[in-house]
């Protein structure tokens, strides 16, 4: 009777373990296919922003308060977009009252108002999806050796920050002149570069080929179809 | 990315790493320095340090191709889709002048010559994008102008330091391939 229950119990976590995994896997898949829907949604609406008539904006910039709306809802920050916004007029006005004077300020208000609804699209993009999902994405229409490339690169992107944060930290404590006081000064860039980017070079150069070595010995490149860990 | 970009892992590796290198510093200079045109600066380096490196036509336009995937899975520059065109643009240009200028100048004037080149895409996408907004013509050539000047000092300045980069590079013996002559 016990092994009986045992075998039972056994087969039901085994049972419940897969329905997971096929769930999980469903919801992945569908989670993939909704970014790139997002994807292509993005892209229609930011090249709209350059190429639709003006008498479309305005169901334009509905879809922009949609999307905004959205965004704020899953905590999206809008600062770095009413930056741009605040910069990109104040540069803008000032060169049409300069120009023109007052007789075309609208036009380059109208102006200025496309240029924040071709940023809005990617902004809510950046909120709204994940970014393992968006290289998922990618993957369907790069090639192998480039989605490994990106995967990779991404992956290691954590040690490439370590690394330059030690030799950041290692040379500032040299006397190198690369804080962020010393860095507002274009003239003390080349010191960063020989200080700090130099040697990080000599590391991707190294690290690269490590990679590259790595995943020769696993056969990289030798199958059409290549399988995954996961 | 065709036979042309047929590269071996080794340098397809070094080229991701240089373009996600790129896109994380544009990230954390971003905002801290608040002059628009020192994306050029990181741009030129990385790009011509790749040329460097790697040594054939076609490995900046898929650094530039790379940095706006990067970019865009990141969300770095909050530009959509559209940040692609930002660094494959200048890429792209700087990979087809190399096409007529890859044995003409010293190292040093060939880096310079391209990156301005780069820039002039850059300053141009921006011109086009002006344009298509609906600015006038004379608003648009001033804030090309203006693009140009302040990306074109930021391109000089990584032009320049490039060929001292390599050279320390080759005399490490880290360069297998002599692009510097």
């Amino acid at each position: 009777m016990q092994v009986k229950g045992r075998r039972k119990a056994t087969e039901y976590r085994r049972a419940t373990g897969s329905g997971n995994r096929c769930l999980e896997g469903s919801a992945a898949q569908k989670s993939s296919f909704v970014t790139a829907a997002s994807l292509i949604l993005v892209l229609f609406l930011s090249s709209a922003a350059f190429f639709i008539p003006d008498r479309y904006l305005p169901g334009l910039i509905l879809c922009d308060i949609f999307l905004v709306i959205h965004g704020l809802s899953r905590r999206g920050k809008l600062g770095v977009i009413v930056r741009v916004f605040l910069v990109q007029l104040i540069i803008t006005m000032s060169l049409y009252y300069l120009i023109h004077g007052q007789g075309q300020l609208a036009q380059g208000a109208l102006a200025v108002l496309r240029i924040l609804l071709a940023f809005i699209p990617g902004w809510w993009l950046s909120v709204s999806c994940r970014a393992e999902r968006i290289g998922e994405v990618l993957t369907w229409i790069l090639p192998v050796k480039w989605a490994f490339v990106i995967a990779a690169s991404i992956r290691l992107l954590p040690f490439m920050t370590v690394e330059l944060r030690e030799i950041y930290q290692i040379q500032c404590l040299r006397g190198a002149r690369i804080t962020p006081k010393f860095l507002r000064d274009p003239r003390n860039w080349p010191e960063l570069i020989n200080c700090v980017i130099f040697p990080l070079l000599i590391q991707l150069l190294k690290l690269s080929r490590q990679v590259a070595v790595a995943a020769q010995l696993r056969y990289f490149g030798k199958n059409k179809k290549p399988t995954h860990w996961r | 990315m065709s036979k042309s970009f047929n590269f071996s892992l080794q340098d397809a590796l070094f080229i991701g790493f240089c373009a996600t290198l790129l896109v994380a510093l544009k990230s954390m200079m971003r905002l801290k320095l608040g002059i628009s045109g020192h994306s050029m600066f990181l741009m030129t380096f990385f790009y011509l340090i790749c040329y460097g490196v790697v040594g054939r036509v076609g490995c900046i336009s898929a650094c530039g191709v790379l940095s706006g995937l990067v970019a865009m899975i990141l969300s770095v520059g909050k530009g959509g889709p559209l940040i692609l065109i930002k660094f494959a643009l200048p890429a792209i240009a700087m990979d087809l002048s190399l096409l007529v200028f890859a044995g003409l100048f010293t190292l040093r004037w060939r880096c310079v010559v391209v990156g301005l080149i780069g820039c002039f895409a850059w300053a141009g996408k921006g011109w086009v994008e002006d344009l298509l907004v609906g600015m006038t013509m004379q608003v648009a050539l001033v804030q090309f102008a203006l693009s140009m000047l302040k990306g074109g000092m930021f391109t000089l300045l990584a032009a320049s330091m490039v060929p001292p980069v390599l050279n320390r590079l080759k005399s490490h013996d880290l360069l297998y391939k002599d692009s510097t002559e």
